[in-house]
């Protein structure tokens, strides 16, 4: 079943989960402040309370996803982990915390199914579902559009990016360099040049969409 | 190239965002959401919702006693950075089907359909002026690249299961439309179509269940392409 563009207007859609929402009605630290708190500064009381917030949770989306009970269980202990372990790469221009969690859960309950179904390893989750550099790769595609940004645009609009955007669109997009070599030329960790990268392009789509 | 004018509905883009479709069939959502910004914007919007639903569900009673789990999981060492499998999303190089070459121009692969195609693509002559190269994806699906050589037509099919076709380069038609780039098309079993293409066509496709050919000599290719479909889903019925 297809439907063309001029479906009707998505009817009063929500906001997204904001910070006011978290978990707990209760007052205390949000999900966001546990979890930063867990990525910077390796606070394990943070983490028990994510702990306590998120694992019935995970187990519920795990029954729902599964339907067995022992995957549902591990995706917990597969889930939280990955909580545990990628926090220090967590930070706000990623979204919230519960919208991070999810994710990760998904995408490993998705991974544990295909491996329980012996699936060829051709793609995973993490490729279905990419969570760095969605903005570089969709506007590397829309540049080959018939709205095609000319070059000139793009650099007069890149003068508007704070400094420390245009060096990392300078390093990645006139440079040419990978990552890698980017961040080690301008001595910053690989998280940092990413989500400036990701900042950085946003920003230009968002001036050269404003233009046209 | 313009934007897509045939879009998932919003049921799958909920299905997609939830995690329940097959891989192949999520392969493809994948693909033409990196295509299509309307429905980029559309799909996340429909993750936050979900995500509001995990939310406010209730919590399941029967949840076991996860007691000690947090202990043992702060035992691990943390991340500084993605881990190394990571790298090989970096740069696109490292994939051997980045592009696909059509007879004068090519195409740059999505990344997830790079990804799926990142063992090497067997392309076969079908009938028709049609080329076909299977990727194995998973086991529930049947996924292919189709490559309609220009002024082409498939023989008319039904279909059994559902079968999605986004195109990536180039345009057909059939008696429903005309299909242009990053369109996302699902049919079902009810739909019978005869697709052509002037100017050449590259699709990725996904099949749940085999191709029926309902039409003079086509239904010779009957046995064979349930054959193929045994054997790229290893099931038997």
């Amino acid at each position: 079943m297809t439907i063309s563009d001029d479906q009707p207007p998505a009817e009063a859609a929500k906001p997204t989960a904001s910070k006011t929402s978290s978990t707990v009605s209760v007052d205390g630290p949000t999900d966001e402040e546990l979890l930063l708190a867990v990525g910077v500064s390796q606070d394990r009381q943070a983490f028990n309370q994510l702990f306590v917030r998120f694992n019935k949770r995970i187990f519920a989306m795990g029954m729902k996803l599964t339907r067995n009970e022992q995957l549902a269980h591990d995706l917990v202990q597969e889930a939280l982990m990955t909580v545990w372990t990628k926090a220090p790469l967590y930070d706000l221009d990623r979204g919230t915390a519960q919208s991070w969690i999810f994710t990760l859960t998904r995408n490993r309950c998705f991974d544990m199914l295909r491996k329980k179904k012996r699936q060829p390893q051709t793609v995973s989750a993490d490729d279905i579902w990419p969570q760095e550099s969605d903005a570089e790769m969709s506007f590397v595609h829309e540049e080959q559009g018939s709205q095609a940004v000319e070059v000139a645009q793009i650099e007069r609009l890149y003068e508007h990016l704070p400094t420390a955007q245009q060096a990392v669109i300078e390093q990645i997009y006139i440079l040419d360099r990978t990552h890698e070599e980017a961040a080690a030329a301008l001595a910053i960790p690989l998280g940092t040049l990413k989500s400036r990268l990701r900042l950085g392009v946003a920003k230009l789509r968002t001036m050269i969409g404003v233009e046209q | 190239m313009t934007a897509a004018n045939f879009h998932p509905s919003d049921e799958v883009l909920q299905q997609f965002a939830q995690g329940t479709l097959t891989t192949g069939m999520s392969v493809a959502l994948s693909a033409h959401i990196e295509l299509c910004t309307s429905c980029r914007n559309r799909s996340s919007e429909l993750e936050s919702r979900s995500i509001m639903a995990w939310l406010q569900e209730d919590e399941p009673v029967a949840a076991p006693d996860f007691a000690g789990l947090a202990e043992r999981i702060m035992a691990t060492p943390q991340l500084n950075e993605e881990p190394a499998k990571d790298k090989s999303y970096a740069s696109e190089e490292d994939f051997p089907v980045a592009e696909i070459h059509m007879l004068d121009r090519s195409f740059t692969l999505p990344r997830v359909l790079a990804r799926a195609a990142s063992k090497g693509l067997k392309w076969h002559k079908l009938a028709g002026g049609i080329n076909q190269a299977q990727v194995q994806i998973d086991n529930e699906t049947q996924c292919e690249f189709l490559y309609m050589t220009p002024g082409s037509q498939v023989p008319v099919h039904r279909h059994q299961g559902s079968e999605v076709t986004l195109v990536l380069d180039g345009a057909f038609e059939d008696q429903f439309g005309h299909y242009g780039p990053s369109d996302f098309l699902m049919r079902d079993k009810r739909d019978q179509h005869q697709p052509s293409t002037e100017e050449g066509c590259l699709c990725f496709a996904v099949l749940d269940r085999p191709l029926k050919f309902t039409s003079g000599l086509a239904r010779l290719f009957n046995p064979i392409n349930n054959y193929r479909f045994r054997r790229a889903t290893s099931q038997r019925f």
